[in-house]
């Protein structure tokens, strides 16, 4: 008790601790009124869509054969597709393929650029020219007949959402590589790490503990325009016939009806509702993007 | 700057052969016989495709058909299009003038739309003006091109009826007289300016931000305390500065024109190289596929190098390592 009571007095006396540089972000993007309500839009959106099953009663994959290309009315809110399926059922379950391929691109693409990219920022000489002469080379592949090409072979084999997550993101982690690596190599420059490695840290033990926490907010910064990418990727394939199986509903999957002029034309319930959902979660992403680089830029005060 | 021009010529040739290896290795593991088309697909009987193989040398160790199929290939010999039964070039010089037509035309107005509304948004910032601008900006960001297609095709082409919604040139117009390149044209205009709405967007919003920066550096208050008149300040003295990175971004534009013209032909059904593309991926039209996949990788290539070149010229400093 006497020990609790010692604490309290000494936290009373010492002057109004200053924020930690987190703490100053997260209130910077707090008062950041878009990329509040951009965060809200894009929780909200990922809720409903992971959700879905819970949510919705209609069936997606089955054909029903009264109802081909219904006007939205009150029992299908938004109209069915050419094949009698709920419109607003098959979004919500395509928001959960799209958002889900999107996040996990991400993941993929983060975690092996930063490895890739803070092992040769760290190490130099050789490890490093290797290192990049490999990611300069898989970045001059053209993305998108690339990806069009290997799911064209891979599609027979394996089936499904991970070749596509594993194509894309083989393909599209360079980028990450380039920019972690420019930032371990400024970082490492600094004193401290001589000191870490001084007492005899090991390299792993450096590079996670002293280095990736200083170029943390670059790879955050990084990671929301990726995943806005990746989901443009992901909907923009689906929407060419090279994405996820087309009997898989997924944004782009969706928006591949618009591909017909008679839906395009005279049945715009069809495809206008993914086409926004794609527009908009993008949008958020970008304020979301905006404002975080905002929040972690130590430059800018507002 | 021509031994650093040199240097990076020299750095694309182990690249080139890379990614022929690479291609290669994918033809091969595509199903079926790639590189073939001379095998009649109606006759079945085993010992005719065994002869047939034979001839066309697929029993061959691996490395003796890369280099014959790469021995060609720099020679000009791009195979034969198993759909059209006629040389892969031929059919791809085809339809590369209408790609280069789209490109060029798309370019253009990606620059002079992000040089107007950069330079107009830099000099008045913050104003309503700026503001209706940057809105813009941030939805053609967002827009991924194939929905900007969609709606653009939906409300231009079937709604208000001002552009055609798909092909490159009107089939009852005569090659070669006036109306015939209004034609092509009006064809072109839709799809190039949603192939270079990004861009756009994104080179508005570089340019403003870059004027704004500039116009608050001291070489701009020197010339105002010299009374140089305002106009002259941003026209000439800011612009020249801010003009330069843009520049730069020429080389990358090469390699987003790559994967945009796949998207942008496919909605606007365009006959380009993009939409070829894919049309040879749906047919295994194989020798047509792998012509145009090293085609896209060349491109990307030289684009890479045009940037790294531009970037040499702009900022000295990069020649030297």
């Amino acid at each position: 008790m006497e020990i609790m009571t010692d604490k309290n007095s000494a936290v009373n006396i010492k002057p109004p601790k200053s924020m930690s540089p987190w703490a100053i972000a997260r209130r910077k993007f707090i008062r950041n009124k878009l990329a509040m309500i951009s965060l809200c839009f894009l929780v909200f959106v990922c809720f409903v869509s992971f959700l879905a099953p819970y949510i919705t009663t209609h069936d997606i994959t089955r054909i029903n054969m009264g109802s081909f290309s219904l006007e939205p009315s009150s029992e299908h809110w938004l109209g069915t597709d050419k094949n009698g399926r709920d419109v607003f059922t098959r979004l919500l379950y395509g928001g959960r393929i799209s958002l889900f391929i999107g996040l996990a691109c991400t993941a993929f693409v983060i975690v092996t650029g930063t490895i890739i990219g803070s092992i040769a920022g760290y190490f130099g000489g050789t490890i490093d020219n290797l290192l990049m002469r490999f990611t300069d080379f898989v970045l001059t592949f053209p993305f998108l007949v690339f990806v069009i090409v290997l799911n064209a072979i891979l599609q027979n084999k394996v089936s499904g959402v991970w070749v596509l997550i594993m194509v894309i993101s083989g393909l599209s982690w360079g980028g990450v590589a380039r920019i972690v690596r420019s930032k371990i190599l400024a970082e490492k420059e600094n004193e401290y790490v001589l000191a870490a490695i001084s007492i005899g840290c090991s390299p792993f033990k450096v590079i996670i503990k002293h280095l990736l926490p200083n170029v943390l907010s670059t790879i955050i910064v990084q990671a929301t325009i990726l995943f806005a990418s990746m989901i443009v990727a992901e909907t923009g394939l689906s929407f060419l016939g090279f994405g996820v199986p087309s009997e898989t509903p997924s944004w782009g999957n969706m928006l591949s009806f618009a591909n017909e002029p008679d839906v395009l034309q005279d049945k715009p319930w069809i495809w206008i509702p993914p086409a926004l959902a794609v527009t908009l979660t993008i949008l958020s992403i970008n304020f979301i993007g905006e404002g975080l680089k905002d929040a972690l830029n130590p430059k800018s005060y507002r | 700057m021509l031994k650093y021009t040199l240097r990076r010529v020299l750095a694309m040739i182990p690249m080139l052969f890379l990614i022929s290896i690479i291609v290669f290795s994918l033809a091969k593991l595509m199903p079926g016989d790639s590189l073939g088309g001379e095998i009649d697909p109606a006759n079945t009987d085993p010992e005719y495709i065994e002869q047939m193989r034979e001839k066309l040398g697929y029993n061959d160790p691996i490395y003796e058909q890369y280099f014959r199929w790469i021995t060609n290939f720099v020679q000009g010999d791009f195979g034969k299009s198993t759909r059209y039964k006629i040389p892969a070039n031929e059919i791809i010089m085809e339809r590369l003038p209408n790609t280069i037509f789209l490109s060029l035309t798309s370019l253009i107005i990606t620059y002079v739309l992000a040089l107007a509304m950069g330079i107009y948004s830099g000099r008045k910032p913050y104003t309503l003006g700026d503001n209706t601008i940057a809105a813009a900006n941030y939805i053609g960001l967002a827009l991924p091109s194939f929905v900007a297609g969609v709606f653009a095709i939906y409300i231009f082409s079937f709604h208000l009826g001002w552009f055609p919604s798909n092909g490159s040139v009107d089939i009852s117009v005569t090659e070669g007289t006036f109306e015939y390149w209004l034609s092509r044209f009006h064809h072109v205009l839709l799809p190039a300016f949603v192939l270079g709405l990004l861009n756009t967007a994104s080179y508005t919003q570089f340019l403003r931000n870059d004027i704004i920066e500039n116009s608050r550096k001291d070489y701009v208050r020197t010339a105002r305390a010299k009374g140089t008149s305002e106009s002259k300040i941003y026209n000439v003295h800011i612009f020249r500065n801010s003009v330069i990175p843009l520049v730069t971004f020429l080389g990358f534009d090469i390699v987003n024109l790559v994967g945009g013209a796949i998207i942008t032909e496919t909605i606007f059904t365009y006959p380009g190289i993009g939409q070829l593309f894919l049309t040879s991926v749906t047919n295994r039209d194989y020798s047509v596929l792998m012509t145009l996949t090293m085609m896209f990788s060349v491109l990307t290539l030289f684009g890479n190098l045009v940037a790294d070149i531009l970037y040499g010229i702009v900022d000295p400093r990069i020649r030297l390592d």
